[in-house]
């Protein structure tokens, strides 16, 4: 998928657990998955805010786009 | 009289689609045994009160010939009554927008469809051996309401085909 959700990254930089997330932003854990593992097809504007809210950040560090073409050529080192 | 309620509903429709399946092919076995059997020429004579003639024998072959294509629609309506089962069962599971939903009742509209060419059929097969002498009455031919039902049956496929898509969207959403 082109837009990738770093949501583990976040997590691990707050040294916070998806359960104590889920928790804050009164979610469901298996919602949060949903979106963790990048199977969601959509976000609502209010768990973007509430996710925002909790972990400190903008929907940018949240959110990346990774186009199709540089999935298929990834950066030579 | 009191409104049955919803939940009541659904075990009914359940029921009477059932007896309605046994009574179909019931029917198309009363029909074939009809059809086959020798003496429904003679029951045919006897009921038109006709004495044997070239004219009584038009009648009888235009009646085993509306046998025939009513045993046509034998298997038809079975796939209307099957499919129809099925989107009741869907809807007693609570989740009636699904994509296999717009596939029975694209399947139900095809069938409705061949179901007034049959009946079509019929309704000329009756007309041209009907005389004021014998006349043929059979509730066959143009119905608008049954081409109404046709058309109406697509465009619920449709719709179902896309509350599917939107409830697939809605699922993925978090």
């Amino acid at each position: 998928m082109a837009i990738a959700v770093k949501l583990d990254d976040l997590l691990h930089d707050r040294r916070m657990t998806l359960t104590e997330l889920a928790e804050r932003v009164e979610m469901t854990l298996a919602n949060l998955s949903i979106l963790k593992t990048g199977k969601a097809r959509a976000i609502r504007f209010s768990t973007l805010e509430a996710i925002c809210d909790a972990l400190s950040c903008q929907p940018g560090d949240l959110l990346r786009f990774e186009s199709a073409q540089a999935e298929r050529e990834p950066i030579a080192r | 009289m009191s409104k049955p309620s919803a939940s009541a509903a659904l075990p009914i429709a359940h029921v009477a689609l059932r007896v309605l399946i046994v009574l179909n092919w019931l029917a198309g076995a009363a029909v074939a045994a009809m059809l086959v059997a020798p003496a429904t020429g003679r029951w045919l004579l006897h009921a038109y009160h006709l004495s044997p003639s070239p004219d009584a024998d038009r009648l009888v072959m235009a009646c085993r010939a509306i046998a025939a294509v009513f045993l046509v629609a034998i298997p038809l309506h079975y796939v209307v009554l099957k499919r129809l089962l099925a989107i009741v069962e869907t809807v007693r599971a609570g989740d009636p927008f699904v994509a296999a939903n717009a596939l029975h009742l694209q399947a139900i509209a095809w069938m409705l469809l061949a179901l007034q060419l049959l009946s079509l059929v019929i309704g000329a097969i009756s007309r041209a051996v009907s005389t004021p002498a014998h006349p043929l009455h059979l509730r066959a031919g143009f119905s608008i309401s049954g081409w109404l039902a046709v058309l109406l049956t697509f465009l619920l496929a449709r719709v179902f085909a896309e509350g599917a898509l939107m409830r697939d969207d809605l699922e993925g959403t978090v």
